[in-house]
């Protein structure tokens, strides 16, 4: 792969004052992020709070009602295209073509990638056997358990090498091994040559184990954003993890230990 | 719980699988913009118009059908192949006929609703609620009759008062329990042939043979409805067969005859008005008949608490795998992406009978004319009239549903929209399996029709010059639907729930295939060449105008 830029720019990824708005109801609320190169950039946020809307404008599955995304330089809206090409994206529940089988999938998805045959066979294979896809590469999608399909989303999202990935609760449904070989992967992923890493996520313990920087949204607001460290100074949470962090800042916090009693009584 | 509890929950559900089947969530379609009330009106007002598309066909096949018996004496004085038949056996072919058409429609909808109804996953949403199992087998047969509702009311209402009204009250009365019995069928022969599907088709794996034998399994699927085709085809000749056994044939045959399905039943009518003697049955052959029909009756009966029994287990069932799994093949073949997307379909279609029905009937019904042209073997003029009709009526039936269809499959999927896939290649691989599908309906005619009539120009000239007309319906309809889709999204719908949606859009494309068959058919009696040469340049011109339109050329934006 070559070194950057991958664009007009070798940021992998702004988001600018981007608002997603369904009907009456404005999902997010003029965001504004940066994924720079080589990092891999948490983005946190209880349910509801924006996390998939956010990430479907910027694959451009959603059109924003406001701001501008831009993925190395291009612009998501007016150079769609462009934009795909250089992403990878993994969906938040399994969207797949369920009636084809794994290697089907990949085999349409690198056509589309227009990868060449050794270099798409050569992939599939050492992300399939990585993953344990073997003996569910020939069985239709359908009858696939979830964590199989998360699976193949991955593997269909690193098949060409894109240099920013965006991924959506990529590791939900996830079993342990495959777990721990995704967070190898993507530590190592950003390490190349000026990639960049989109991640949402609500588990805390792995967004603190492996994003660089974290932007923490509360309906569809980006409340706060920046390293663990800084996060903790803004929130005066002296060594708090970032769970304790997250709380505090988005004021989820206030009233737990209430709401922990009133279920005792259960 | 009770029969009450159940109907109150199914109607719940009965709301939601509304809603999948209209804008399929769960298949990754994106929710549309409104207050959530508003939309669940929608999908329900939408499952309904489907429902009555389909009631309103049924409805006109049995008016038809009724139409037929008015007007019978007027045909059966004309002679069916050097058989006269009598107006009781004219009576009885045109029952058996609307009977049998009525059960391969229903059974045909409930083939096309049957995956929509298992991906709506209403029935796993209602398992883990503590619901007991008997009426939880209530909701689940429930739900499934209710999306037959208003097609099945329409055929047990209309077909016994066209009946009365043309034969009289007693024909009428004497109808029910073919209807009765059709319905029961129907319902639990889709139910079968689904569950069939649910663990043998989509659970095939892939790989070139197993493909072939999807495809063999499909063809099956396709069969009710190739069977109305082939039945409305092949109505003189099959009366003719009737006409003779029931005239000349031994009692034993006719007896035969009469006990098959649904004929039993079509024969109850003209019984009920005119006696057993209409057919000139003897005591055995009133007992065959009787005994017949009360064992039809007993088996309709059975199927029915047979489906209400088993639906419950389809919307649970997984698809079978073998136990076996073949090592993995990690050789992938990336093609260009037009041509990655018709594979795409192709293997889509085969796990998928929607799908698959609308690659499959144009050519099976090129088949169906093609046969009959070469075995009723009629002049060389004639066969080539009937084949040059075979070849329009492909052309008509690959540009009717199917870019509606091809175009909601790969819109509607939001990852596709995420893939680099321009507009181009997605119309391009669209409109090049719509000209597959044409060709090989065309290609299989010809092959029939020469072994008949030998004039290959002619014939080859033919589906060349409406070759771009084809090309243009395809360019047209989906230019329409990839705009209507950036405006407004667009469901993943099969032919029930968007049989509405795709037939307004498939009006532009039928014109633009038809209007050179029409010119054709106009100029053919003045001068064939010319004929031939005016219909090859319209459709060119077609193309010339609905191809930018679609691809955006010209400055346009790509539709």
């Amino acid at each position: 792969m070559d070194a950057v830029p991958y664009g007009p720019s070798p940021t992998p990824l702004v988001a600018d004052e981007l608002s997603v708005t369904y009907g009456e109801h404005p999902a997010v609320d003029r965001l504004s992020l940066t994924v720079r190169p080589g990092e891999i950039y948490g983005l946190l946020g209880s349910n509801g709070a924006g996390k998939s809307s956010t990430i479907k404008a910027i694959v451009g599955l959603v059109p924003p009602s406001h701001g501008r995304v831009a993925v190395f330089g291009f612009d998501a809206v007016h150079d769609g295209l462009a934009t795909k090409e250089r992403l990878g994206y993994v969906p938040e529940t399994s969207l797949l073509y369920e009636a084809l089988t794994p290697r089907e999938f990949l085999e349409f998805v690198a056509s589309v990638r227009r990868l060449d045959p050794p270099t798409a066979s050569a992939r599939a294979k050492s992300y399939a056997t990585a993953f344990r896809l073997e003996n569910e590469f020939e069985e239709p999608i359908a009858s696939l358990s979830n964590g199989t399909r998360q699976k193949v989303l991955i593997v269909a999202a690193l098949l060409h090498q894109p240099p920013l990935l965006v991924l959506d609760e990529p590791l939900n449904s996830l079993d342990p091994r495959s777990v721990r070989i995704m967070k190898d992967l993507l530590a190592r992923y950003v390490a190349a040559s000026g990639r960049g890493v989109l991640f949402s996520t609500h588990t805390m313990e792995v967004a603190q184990q492996l994003c660089h920087r974290v932007g923490i949204l509360d309906r569809g607001v980006l409340r706060a954003e920046g390293t663990l460290a800084t996060l903790r100074e803004r929130a005066e949470a002296g060594d708090a993890t970032l769970e304790e962090v997250f709380l505090r800042l988005t004021r989820e916090g206030e009233g737990l230990d209430t709401a922990v009693r009133a279920l005792e009584g259960l | 719980m009770g029969w009450r509890e159940a109907w109150r929950i199914s109607s719940v559900a009965f709301g939601e699988l509304s809603l999948q089947a209209i804008y399929a969530y769960r298949q990754g379609n994106l929710p549309p913009t409104g207050a959530p009330r508003l939309v669940a009106a929608r999908a329900r007002r939408r499952v309904v118009q489907s429902k009555l598309i389909v009631a309103a066909v049924l409805g006109l096949l049995a008016a038809g059908a009724c139409l037929l018996l008015e007007i019978s004496a007027r045909i059966v004085a004309t002679p069916f192949f050097g058989v006269v038949v009598s107006p009781a056996v004219f009576q009885m072919g045109v029952l058996t006929g609307l009977l049998a058409i009525e059960v391969a429609f229903l059974w045909w909808t409930g083939l096309q609703v049957i995956p929509t109804f298992l991906a709506s996953g209403v029935l796993p949403v209602l398992e883990p609620l503590p619901i007991d199992d008997r009426t939880l087998g209530r909701v689940a047969g429930l739900l499934y009759l209710r999306l037959f509702d208003l097609p099945v009311i329409i055929v047990l209402v209309t077909t016994p008062l066209f009946v009365a009204w043309t034969l009289g009250a007693a024909a009428g009365l004497a109808i029910v329990p073919g209807v009765v019995a059709a319905v029961g069928f129907a319902l639990s022969l889709a139910l079968l042939t689904g569950r069939f599907f649910v663990r043998r088709v989509q659970g095939s794996r892939g790989g070139g043979g197993r493909t072939l034998a999807r495809w063999a399994y499909l063809v099956l699927w396709v069969l009710p409805a190739f069977a109305m085709f082939g039945l409305v085809v092949a109505a003189p000749g099959f009366l003719a067969v009737i006409g003779r056994t029931v005239a000349d044939g031994p009692a034993l045959g006719r007896d035969l005859l009469l006990s098959a399905f649904p004929i039993t039943f079509a024969v109850l009518p003209t019984v009920a008005v005119h006696g057993p003697g209409a057919f000139g049955l003897d005591p055995s052959g009133e007992a065959a008949l009787a005994g017949a029909t009360a064992t039809y009756l007993l088996l309709a009966a059975w199927s029915i608490v047979w489906l209400m029994a088993s639906v419950r287990r389809l919307g649970l069932a997984p698809a079978l795998m073998p136990a076996d799994a073949p090592p993995a093949r990690f050789d992938l073949r990336p093609q260009r992406p037009a041509r990655a997307v018709l594979t795409k379909d192709l293997r889509i279609a085969s796990r998928m009978p929607g799908y698959a029905f609308l690659v499959i009937f144009p050519i099976l019904e090129a088949v169906a004319i093609g046969l009959f042209t070469f075995v009723t073997g009629p002049g060389s003029s004639a066969a080539l009239g009937l084949a040059l009709a075979a070849v329009a009526t492909a052309a008509l039936l690959a540009t009717f549903f199917g870019p509606a269809f091809f175009a909601i499959e790969v819109i509607a999927y939001s990852y596709g929209r995420t893939l680099p896939l321009s507009d181009r290649s997605i119309l391009t691989g669209k409109v090049a399996l719509v000209a597959l599908i044409y060709l090989i309906a065309g290609g299989i005619v010809l092959g029939l029709t020469l072994l008949r009539v030998f004039q290959p120009v002619l014939f080859v000239v033919f589906v060349l010059a409406e070759l771009p007309a084809v090309l243009a319906a395809s360019f047209l309809e989906l230019g329409i639907l990839f705009r209507r889709a950036r405006a407004t999204g667009l469901p993943i719908v099969n032919l029930y729930s968007g049989g509405w949606y795709a037939v307004l859009v498939a009006v532009p494309g039928l014109l633009a295939a038809g209007l050179p068959l029409l010119s054709f058919r106009v100029l053919d009696g003045v001068a064939p060449a010319l004929a031939l040469g005016a219909m090859g340049l319209l459709a060119i011109a077609e193309l010339a105008v609905c191809a930018p339109f679609a691809l955006g050329w010209g400055g346009g934006r790509p539709a």
